[in-house]
């Protein structure tokens, strides 16, 4: 199986994220084996793969919650290496969302999404919260700012951690399997959410195992196996026409059960 | 509990332990008595034991006995009637839930009662009725002996509340009380549910904590008072200070620990310089105005030095047990091998040229002694240890080895794990009897106080930093990657994300360390500090209240168990309080 090179030709300015050869080595076990990828600005990529392909790992890598150890990755022209400066300035303008939403359960709502950009992008606290209404209002929840986030539904909750990355004016947003801890009929309000996003042209990462998602939202598709990708396509050819064996089984045990 | 009464068609849901309105007797028996071969030989044998002390006492003290067994009596069959009837009122109901709630709690309750019926009658004998209680009547010639002398409690204030201190720095102990006590409402009303919400609830809480952060000093003032000697400004103290503190945020910086920015680094470098200036103003009015002359830590006794203790030892050690949890936790780069084995092989070689062989030449002469280790030891054993400079080498790998160079990582869990090693007494010991070597030679030494605080601060704290670490483990993952993911600074993390979670869960165990702190603070009298095991040991020793030892610990008893009720009551209310974002 070799991984599919993007080609070492020169970037674009409008690449907001260039990966080039990444590995990543938990111990003994290598996770990502040589991962090329690059992301335009305003593209949509939904990254989709079985368990333990290294797809949160890869997404994971692009924020510096895991370090990888060879390779680089380049997120809006500045590299992330050991400089503690760098990571931080790339955290700035990368927003994520967990698939345990990571709220933080002793802040309300309003403190939560207001805690960055007050103590990060060193905002005064009305703008802050303006900005922040905003985004609650955008995502369907403005009610709920003064409560704690144990008061919330699961939707809700996830909501509130997508408003809170969003306050931050990321450029790049990074989605870690968003609805993989919801109930069922909550899955949808944070979809729609997700949806709005890609319209309004944000650039957005998302690992998912929602299909219909997938189909309708992304760009290209990126499969991966085995800490390498297998193939990168657009939805239509992934889906109906794609090339490689793995990606026909894997399609063949979701789509048929 | 209330839904006993509520019966439905149904057959009765017969719960372990519960009583009916349709009393079952098999299922009563089986609950109670036959449910196992155990439970029954557990039963018989306490009907026993309850009986033969019932019997035994009805003997000995029959009046007593007999109105111990008549309540019981009347509270047990008023139970059977409230639960039988379901006549229950409040008293019978709380009496079900507490005393008579199965067989076994039914006996036991009045075997215990017995006992406790022997033991306080005994006590409330020599306590009240025998007891005197006047401070004239503790003289051994004139002493009651089969009853407490309660006076000398009053006789010996003195030395149980302030030790050896002068009756002349009365006024500032009490001022210095009255301070603390005024700390202790302003908390406790600006955390009331009623007026934290409100504005002047919030202002009062933040006197009272910032006064509390300074309370340290605030006591350091009343208590020790402040020496002044000219010049004004010491300009040694000053740089040094400034030096080391610039120091410590250059390696936080470099470590990557913090971030700088021009304000950020302004405020670091004029930290030392304005609260030396600072104290060196107050020192300089208080001078002149003779009003807090220098008093000797060394004098301080009685409850006022335990006390002193608590809170000294308490507050320090605190903070350096988060930075040693923190510490301990630390994930930053390691010092390189590259760069640490040359300057170990270059320490390893000076040391063998210099002090296993003498050699001086070249060496300034105060960092050798001239001695030749190898050539004049005289056995096997000498010789060995003659190579100490071969330990460089051994710590340098084993260094590298288990700590990839962290030296941050390192250091603390050293700290930690030797202190932890040790004992209480042992460190106490060390502390004033090794403290002159670790200080210049022309200094006039530590005074036994400061050493004790010393060795006292680093034996909490260790503790602390192990319980703090416990609080760090239980935060989920997810609350770091968070905080990372929005680019927080790690401080901004500790601070506003991490701690705020760590401290609520550890809200408990670290009560558990301020009571062990104050409690264990009685060891220092075994290392000569007059503390109130101290002075309590003195007193009995003085001819006028010779013996008296009882009444004292006795009273000793009383105010160490208020003290420790006192702070768990206030954890528990804090526990309360700090839980109600987490739903």
């Amino acid at each position: 199986m070799t991984a599919i090179m993007d080609g070492p030709e020169a970037t674009k300015v409008s690449d907001v994220i260039v990966c080039r050869d990444v590995h990543k080595w938990y111990g003994d076990f290598e996770a990502l084996k040589g991962v090329n990828l690059t992301v335009e600005a305003g593209e949509v990529v939904v990254i989709l793969g079985p368990s333990g392909s290294g797809k949160s790992t890869f997404i994971r890598c692009m924020n510096r919650l895991e370090e990888h150890q060879e390779g680089r990755i380049i997120i809006d022209g500045i590299e992330l290496t050991h400089d503690v400066r760098n990571i931080s300035e790339i955290r700035r303008e990368v927003g994520m969302v967990f698939q345990q939403f990571n709220l933080f359960p002793h802040l309300t709502v309003m403190d939560n999404i207001t805690l960055a950009p007050i103590n990060v992008r060193k905002w005064s606290r009305d703008r802050a919260e303006e900005l922040a209404m905003k985004w609650l209002t955008r995502v369907g929840i403005p009610e709920q700012a003064d409560k704690y986030p144990g008061q919330l539904s699961g939707g809700q909750q996830q909501r509130v951690a997508i408003a809170r990355a969003l306050t931050m004016q990321p450029k790049i947003l990074l989605f870690d399997e968003p609805t993989s801890a919801l109930d069922p009929e909550m899955i949808s309000e944070v979809l729609d959410v997700m949806r709005d996003l890609a319209k309004a042209g944000y650039t957005i990462v998302a690992v998912t195992h929602e299909m219909g998602f997938a189909r309708e939202v992304a760009q290209r598709i990126i499969f991966m196996d085995g800490g390498q990708i297998v193939e990168i396509n657009s939805p239509d050819d992934f889906f109906n026409n794609p090339t490689h064996e793995r990606t026909k089984l894997f399609l063949s045990q979701i789509l048929n059960h | 509990m209330a839904s006993i009464s509520t019966t439905t068609n149904k057959p009765p849901v017969q719960k372990r332990g519960t009583f009916s309105k349709r009393f079952n007797a098999t299922y009563f028996l089986q609950d109670n008595i036959t449910g196992s071969r155990g439970q029954l030989i557990w039963v018989i044998i306490l009907t026993i034991l309850t009986l033969g002390v019932l019997v035994q006492q009805l003997g000995n003290a029959p009046s007593r006995a007999w109105i111990i067994f008549g309540i019981w009596a009347v509270g047990v069959i008023g139970t059977v009637v409230g639960e039988l009837f379901t006549l229950h009122i409040g008293a019978t109901r709380w009496l079900k839930e507490n005393m008579f709630n199965n067989v076994t709690n039914v006996l036991v309750t009045l075997l215990l009662a017995l006992l406790l019926g022997i033991v306080c009658s005994g006590l409330w004998r020599w306590g009240v009725v025998n007891a005197t209680f006047s401070p004239e009547l503790t003289h051994p010639d004139v002493r009651t002996f089969d009853g407490a002398s309660w006076g000398v409690l009053w006789g010996a204030r003195k030395l149980l509340l302030t030790g050896l201190l002068g009756p002349e720095h009365n006024s500032r102990v009490i001022g210095w009380t009255l301070t603390i006590l005024a700390l202790w409402l302003m908390s406790f009303i600006g955390t009331r549910d009623s007026t934290r919400e409100t504005t002047a609830g919030t202002f009062i809480r933040r006197v009272a904590n910032t006064g509390w952060i300074l309370s340290p000093f605030i006591s350091y003032i009343f208590l020790a008072g402040l020496d002044y000697e000219a010049p004004f400004v010491d300009f040694r103290t000053l740089i040094v200070g400034t030096a080391i503190v610039t120091a410590i945020m250059g390696i936080l910086w470099f470590f990557k620990v913090i971030q700088l920015n021009p304000v950020s680094t302004a405020a670091w470098v004029l930290a030392w310089p304005l609260s030396y200036l600072l104290w060196r103003t107050i020192a300089y009015v208080s001078f002149n105005a003779e009003i807090f002359s220098p008093i000797d830590p060394d004098k301080w006794g009685g409850l006022l030095l335990t006390v002193i203790f608590a809170i000294f030892v308490n507050i320090l050690s605190f903070p350096i047990g988060i930075l040693l949890a923190l510490g301990r936790r630390a994930d930053v780069q390691g010092i390189p091998w590259w760069l640490l084995w040359p300057v170990a092989i270059l320490l390893t070689a000076w040391g063998l040229y210099t002090s296993t062989f003498g050699n001086c030449i070249g060496t300034p002469s105060f960092l050798c002694e001239n001695v030749n280790l190898w050539a004049t030891s005289r056995n096997g054993i000498e010789r060995v240890i003659s190579l100490w400079p071969l330990l460089i080498p051994l710590a340098t790998w084993s260094f590298l080895r288990s700590f990839n160079g962290n030296f941050l990582q390192a250091f603390s869990v050293l700290f930690i794990e030797i202190i932890r090693g040790v004992p209480l007494i042992t460190l106490l010991f060390m502390a004033i009897i090794m403290a002159p070597f670790f200080l210049p030679e022309d200094s006039q030494g530590l005074s036994n106080f400061w050493a004790v605080i010393v060795g006292y601060t680093i034996f909490t704290s260790s503790y602390m930093a192990e319980l703090v670490r416990g609080g760090l483990q239980a935060i989920p993952n997810g609350q770091y990657e968070a905080a990372d993911a929005l680019g927080i600074n790690t401080l901004q993390k500790y601070r506003f994300i991490i701690l705020p979670q760590a401290l609520r869960i550890l809200i408990p165990p670290l009560a558990g360390a301020v009571i062990g702190t104050f409690k264990s603070s009685s060891l220092v009298a075994l290392v000569g500090m007059i503390d109130l095991v101290g002075s309590t040991k003195a007193i009995i020793a003085n001819s006028q209240w010779l013996g008296l030892r009882t009444e004292l610990y006795v009273f000793m008893f009383v105010l160490y168990f208020l003290v420790s009720s006192v702070v768990s009551w206030y954890s528990r209310r804090l526990e309360d309080q700090s839980g109600l974002g987490v739903r």
